[in-house]
């Protein structure tokens, strides 16, 4: 399958700079949107979005084409650092603005056409009951904590987490079916 | 759906799949990193989840992003310091395209640092009532208490820095002040500790009190 982040990553593995300003260009609008929308301050995207290609050169080795697109593991980088500022001690920002407007579902479903692993997800997705779906979206795209989603979807903690893992696991049968 | 217990397998696969969702607590997510370090088969769960709960990036718009190629490229290929290294900031906003490549060229001359100082780790408590930023700039170190207050009277929290498998070295006392200190950023995979000791730091050169905040440079 083509992938030209892939084969990008794998320049960056080698040291190819070039490559790695190419990378850049052709990806960091779509890691500044991952980032911006969980952080939600752009001061603090922008830092977090030179440390997130500072990892990926650094890390560049480790990507494993086989597993996955090269844009996953790099959304995966950007959504793991975004996660790591968020809970060291930001204030959660649970519920400033965050209608499922934002959450962009009928523009994502026009798009997930083309690749494969989007529309199996989407699928999959739709099994879920509503709430549920919409617990591990707002952990996925907006960053909320099992403390956030608990208390935006007024059940207990355990409760959260329950529905959580259940769902998360429901996913990945019907993922792998 | 029944309400059985997962087994040790599930288990595992869900804390994976928390981790890579972003749900879990700071304390948690600690617990997960440290063990994504060390157990290959938790780790190619959370690859797995990474690529699977992939199938939901669609829903990320773009944002425009700033050139910080400049920055990036100074943090990872830095040039040698030269004897005197001037302090001032150089503001790349008029640069442009090829003038870029003509500039980092004669920083080799007169090194120009990234105008901001970048943050190399955070410590802080799952509440945020106890928190320290660590900043990196040139040569320096500075770790600076953002919430909360010093230790009370007749301790003092200390700073201490672990390489991998290494014995934690102490970086200075964090009393009223930022510590500022001449030191070399930290690379990924090292790990800040704060410490409650005695008065005057630990009397023995390790860690004596309880460690009550930890952070990994480039955690997992």
């Amino acid at each position: 399958m083509d992938d030209p982040v892939a084969d990008m990553i794998a320049k960056c593995a080698a040291a190819d700079r070039a490559a790695f300003r190419a990378l850049y260009r052709d990806t960091s609008a779509k890691l500044m949107g991952v980032l911006l929308r969980m952080l939600r301050e752009r001061a603090e995207a922008e830092d977090a979005l030179q440390e997130v290609y500072t990892r990926v050169w650094v890390r560049a080795g480790r990507y494993d084409p086989t597993k996955g697109r090269g844009m996953t593991w790099l959304i995966a980088i950007a959504r793991n650092l975004a996660i790591d500022r968020l809970r060291a001690g930001r204030e959660s920002h649970s519920d400033d603005g965050l209608d499922t407007v934002q959450d962009s579902a009928p523009r994502a479903e026009s798009r997930l056409v083309a690749k494969g692993e989007a529309r199996r997800m989407a699928d999959c997705f739709n099994t879920l009951e509503s709430e549920k779906a919409d617990a591990v979206k707002g952990a996925y795209l907006n960053g909320l904590s099992y403390l956030d989603l608990a208390a935006r979807h007024a059940v207990p903690l355990n409760t959260m987490r329950t529905w959580l893992r259940r769902s998360l696991l429901k996913l990945k049968e019907c993922l792998e079916s | 759906m029944t309400d059985a217990p997962l087994s040790p397998r599930e288990e595992d696969d869900a804390l994976a799949a928390e981790y890579v969702l972003g749900v879990l607590d700071l304390a948690e997510r600690a617990v997960a990193e440290a063990r994504l370090k060390r157990d290959a088969d938790f780790a190619a769960l959370v690859a797995d989840w990474e690529v699977k709960l992939g199938g939901l990036n669609d829903g990320f718009d773009e944002a425009p992003a700033p050139n910080l190629l400049p920055q990036i490229e100074a943090r990872l290929f830095p040039k040698p310091a030269p004897a005197a290294k001037p302090r001032h900031g150089f503001s790349f906003g008029w640069l442009t395209g090829a003038l870029v490549a003509a500039v980092l060229a004669l920083a080799s001359i007169a090194t120009l640092a990234p105008p901001r100082p970048e943050l190399v780790a955070q410590l802080a408590t799952a509440d945020n009532r106890l928190a320290y930023r660590v900043t990196h700039f040139g040569d320096t170190l500075q770790v600076t208490r953002v919430a909360g207050v010093p230790a009370v009277a007749g301790q003092v929290h200390e700073l201490w820095i672990i390489a991998p498998n290494a014995n934690p070295v102490s970086l200075g006392l964090l009393e009223d002040q930022p510590l500022v200190i001449t030191y070399p950023a930290p690379p990924e995979g090292f790990t800040f500790a704060v410490s409650v000791e005695p008065t005057g730091g630990s009397p023995t050169g390790a860690p004596t009190g309880p460690v009550i905040l930890t952070a990994t440079v480039g955690a997992a």
